[in-house]
């Protein structure tokens, strides 16, 4: 039967709602959620083909799990690391932080060298700012808050862009545009209290400080959809710090992120990745264990966005799937 | 083809020693039956017109969708020229008349695009009137002279 | 074409309809009767800003469906074409979506045997977000107390649940940048006169549902209906029939006015310049079906690594494709992430095309575009 339902999109922090349609209780397509406060309808490409993972699904096997636990218990847990990643729900996020605590396993929570910061501004805040600094092609990887940012400059606000793209659309649209170091931005300008710093990358870890310290308010805008979330249950690590863990890594669980794909690492040389994932990816083609999960779209849960709103989806669709709390209530009755 | 435009518009005029001193480009999309014969008894007539043409022969006037002509522009054309049958003479009976209302959508689309409805120029060419491409040519390139070289947007 | 004033019987849903429930009575005898297989109409999700496409197939739910929602922009074309090809149903239509519907007829991409279109008059629509910030701002009203809204008399008029009434001139409202979008204050199509039927209060009597019956098919579901005992039916007076189409004038006139004073600005627009090439525009488009065929996706217009996209090479190139047929539905700007008004200059262009060929997209009764036509004529 032909149905709309609501959901958000999972392909980046800005927090996007977007609809789906469903034909007999597949997914078929996608729809604009123009009641969206956040987004009005308007969905990026990314968004839109969110919904592909279906088009390569994974079985599932009772055995690869069994096989996998078995991997972990045979294994010294300081040897376990976990990816604690942003395209988790809240609630599965509190479930694999608890495992880790309780273990003993390490915890890696990352995403493209930013943090969490405590104080955020809001998107409105974003659209009737009167000056504004742009780290990153944010018009073209964030749409959705370049968007507000093209808004606060018909509304007649300054924008400064720093990115490595000349001609890009976050570039055309800049009042003033360098491509220097993130450092030499922000000394380059005057920056004060009533300016809005937003940026998608930064240079290095230590630039974070300087950001925080300009001034202004701060906007970081994350790859996905619940980074946010992660990163305030669990602090960052930067690149230097994911790489070493990395090396030291026996067992690396994956939950619901590519890893592979985000991070340049050797990974092949980590004895066990275990990938608990909705669909093939770089990271299930390189892991020991694959066990298929649910997909945001299957199982209700939360988000918590860029500017720190926490936004409910509920399952589009039932499936048989384990949800990755499922999967890690098995994992702690089996280690007991 | 259309994939080789690029390779078309960028290369350099191949005129013998005596290269224009403007860099106007010109691509002419003619018709095999009529207009490209055209072009040929120019030539076997040893009628002078600009280097800067640089000719693509499609069947028909017919075949040519107004994209081609959209990718030429954007490719570094400064003008486009459209060469066919005379109305009424078409090898496949009514090519003609379809690129007709179509050239006609073309001119609206990139005056919007703030291209002057000047750099694109359609003409009837029959394959004996080597002087009216002569002419046709030599015309279009005054007149994108004139214009000089298209700063697309 | 005739017309007829009709109202529902049952009085549950002459309650809960717009103006007589009489279009929600007519679904419920195409379903009663097995004439379609399902009825599809917009039904609240969050709230009455959020109007969702649902499929009905039990009658006894149509009443979720009844009333208007003037905040809910929606488009049935490309969702018929795509998802009920080849299914018996029925829907409602704005004048967009029946001109959508039109063209994709004209395209053999919908079969007009397996449809029946009740069409809706529409004064234009409102953006969901627009509209809450708009009620707020110059209603004071928190827009969750708001039951129903219309637009009358050239005003957008809220109904709140203790059945207070408070307008606020249409005019007033989008000199602010505020009302409807800017693709329905141009529409001067008001009255979908290729459905079967084309509904509305405009000239009617309070309770009743002005029906102007434009083929065969409608008659036969005006006369199935009330021989349901379902509608009962009316005529209209003169002087009903004259107000109404001067409603309909006043509207056209306005949006031709505003023609005038923004089609000059879709020639030099800058804002393609932070296009940032995601082709929801072309993916929305409901005249646009080739999907994965697109031209735009073959390799040599294809280019991820110029981002913004040569204007002409993208979006001429869907012109060229289509424009003749633009219906102004206004979706590619309700969907762009950059907010680029894409839709003002397909429907320029439209209206160029127009001017050269008489040929108005979805309205006129032409088989085929002139463009495709092998008639040998030139323009």
């Amino acid at each position: 039967m032909f149905e709309i339902k609501h959901t958000l999109c999972p392909s980046c922090s800005v927090g996007c709602g977007i609809n789906v349609i469903l034909d007999s209780e597949e997914i078929v397509g996608t729809f604009p959620y123009k009641r969206h406060p956040i987004n009005e309808g308007k969905n990026c490409s990314n968004g839109r083909s969110s919904i592909d993972i279906f088009e390569e699904k994974l079985a599932f096997d009772s055995k690869v799990l069994d096989d996998a636990i078995g991997k972990l218990k045979s294994c010294s847990n300081e040897k376990v690391t976990v990816i604690f990643s942003g395209s988790c729900s809240n609630e599965d996020l509190e479930a694999i932080k608890s495992l880790c605590e309780s273990k003993g396993f390490n915890i890696l929570a990352y995403d493209n060298d930013l943090r969490n910061f405590d104080s955020v501004a809001s998107y409105d805040e974003v659209e009737n700012a009167s000056t504004l600094f742009v780290i990153g092609n944010i018009l073209y990887e964030n749409p959705l808050i370049g968007r507000r940012i093209v808004r606060a400059k018909e509304n007649g606000a300054k924008v400064f862009v720093n990115d490595d793209l000349e001609n890009s659309p976050t570039a055309n649209i800049a009042d003033e545009f360098t491509s220097v170091s993130v450092k030499e931005f922000l000394d380059a300008n005057d920056i004060n209290e009533d300016s809005i710093i937003v940026f998608n990358k930064v240079d290095s870890f230590e630039d974070l400080d300087l950001i925080e310290s300009a001034g202004s308010k701060i906007l970081p805008v994350y790859s996905k959809s619940n980074s946010k979330g992660a990163l305030s249950l669990v602090e960052a690590a930067s690149k230097e710090d994911v790489l070493e863990l990395l090396k030291n890594t026996d067992v690396l669980l994956v939950f619901n992120d590519d890893v592979v794909n985000d991070i340049n690492f050797d990974f092949k040389s980590i004895s066990q990745i275990i990938a608990f994932s909705p669909s093939k990816n770089d990271t299930t083609e390189l892991a020991s264990f694959v066990i298929p999960v649910k997909s945001w779209l299957e199982y209700d849960g939360s988000f918590t966005n860029a500017e720190g709103l926490t936004q409910e989806f509920k399952a589009a669709f039932e499936s048989d799937n384990m949800s990755v709390v499922d999967v890690i209530e098995k994992i702690n009755g089996e280690l007991e | 083809m259309i994939s080789n435009l690029h390779y078309i518009v960028q290369k350099k005029p191949s005129y013998r020693g005596d290269l224009m001193s403007d860099d106007i480009k010109i691509v002419a999309l003619l018709c095999n039956w009529c207009c490209y014969g055209g072009a040929d008894t120019a030539g076997t007539a040893r009628m002078q017109y600009p280097p800067n043409v640089r000719i693509i022969r499609v069947m028909c006037s017919g075949r040519i969708n107004p994209s081609m002509i959209f990718k030429a522009f954007q490719e570094g054309a400064d003008g486009v020229f459209v060469g066919g049958c005379h109305i009424g003479d078409c090898h496949y009976d009514a090519g003609n008349y379809k690129w007709s209302r179509r050239a006609k959508i073309v001119q609206d689309i990139i005056e919007e695009f703030g291209i002057e409805k000047d750099r694109f120029r359609h003409e009837w060419i029959s394959a004996s009137e080597g002087e009216k491409f002569q002419k046709t040519m030599e015309e279009f390139h005054k007149t994108l002279s004139k214009l000089g070289p298209l700063e697309l947007k | 074409m005739s017309y007829v004033l009709a109202k529902s019987k049952d009085s549950a849903i002459h309650e809960a309809g717009e103006c007589g429930g009489a279009v929600t009575s007519i679904f419920k005898y195409l379903l009663d009767e097995g004439i379609v297989d399902g009825v599809i109409a917009l039904r609240p999700g969050d709230d009455i800003y959020d109007g969702i496409p649902t499929l009905i197939t039990d009658s006894e739910d149509l009443i979720s469906t009844a009333g208007s929602y003037h905040c809910a922009p929606t488009m049935i074309g490309d969702i018929i074409q795509k998802y009920f090809i080849d299914k018996k149903v029925a829907f409602t239509v704005k004048p967009c979506d029946i001109r959508s519907v039109d063209e994709l007829i004209k395209r053999h991409k919908i079969d007009p045997d397996n449809i029946y279109t009740i069409g809706l008059n529409c004064g234009g629509t409102v953006s969901p977000v627009t509209g809450r910030k708009m009620i707020e701002l110059f209603y004071d009203v928190n827009p969750d107390d708001v039951v129903s809204e219309e637009i009358d008399k050239g005003q957008f008029i809220i109904e709140l649940a203790d059945g207070t009434e408070k307008g606020v001139k249409i005019h007033e409202l989008e000199h602010e940048g505020f009302g409807r979008r800017t693709n329905c204050q141009r529409c001067d199509v008001k009255i979908p006169r290729k459905a079967n039927i084309a509904c509305g209060n405009w000239g009617s009597e309070d309770g009743w549902t002005f029906i102007e019956i434009n083929d065969e098919k409608g008659q036969e579901l005006i006369s199935g209906a009330k021989s349901a005992g379902l509608i009962e039916t009316k005529n209209p007076s003169e002087q009903a029939i004259e107000a109404r189409l001067k409603v309909e004038g006043i509207m056209i006139k306005m949006a031709k006015k505003v023609q005038a004073a923004k089609f000059g600005d879709a020639g030099n627009m800058d804002a393609w310049n932070r296009c940032i090439g995601c082709y929801a525009c072309r993916d929305i488009c409901p005249i646009c079906w080739c999907y994965k065929n697109c031209e735009l996706n073959k390799s040599y217009f294809k280019d991820e690594n110029n981002i913004p996209p040569s204007p002409i090479a993208f979006q001429g190139v869907r012109l060229s494709h289509m424009s003749f047929s633009c219906c102004d539905c206004g979706q590619c700007d309700d969907v762009c992430p950059m907010d680029i008004p894409v839709s003002l200059i397909f429907d320029k262009l439209q209206k160029k095309y127009c001017e050269r060929t008489g040929y108005v997209a979805g309205v006129s009764d032409d088989i085929k575009p002139p463009l495709y036509s092998p008639e040998k004529t030139e323009l």
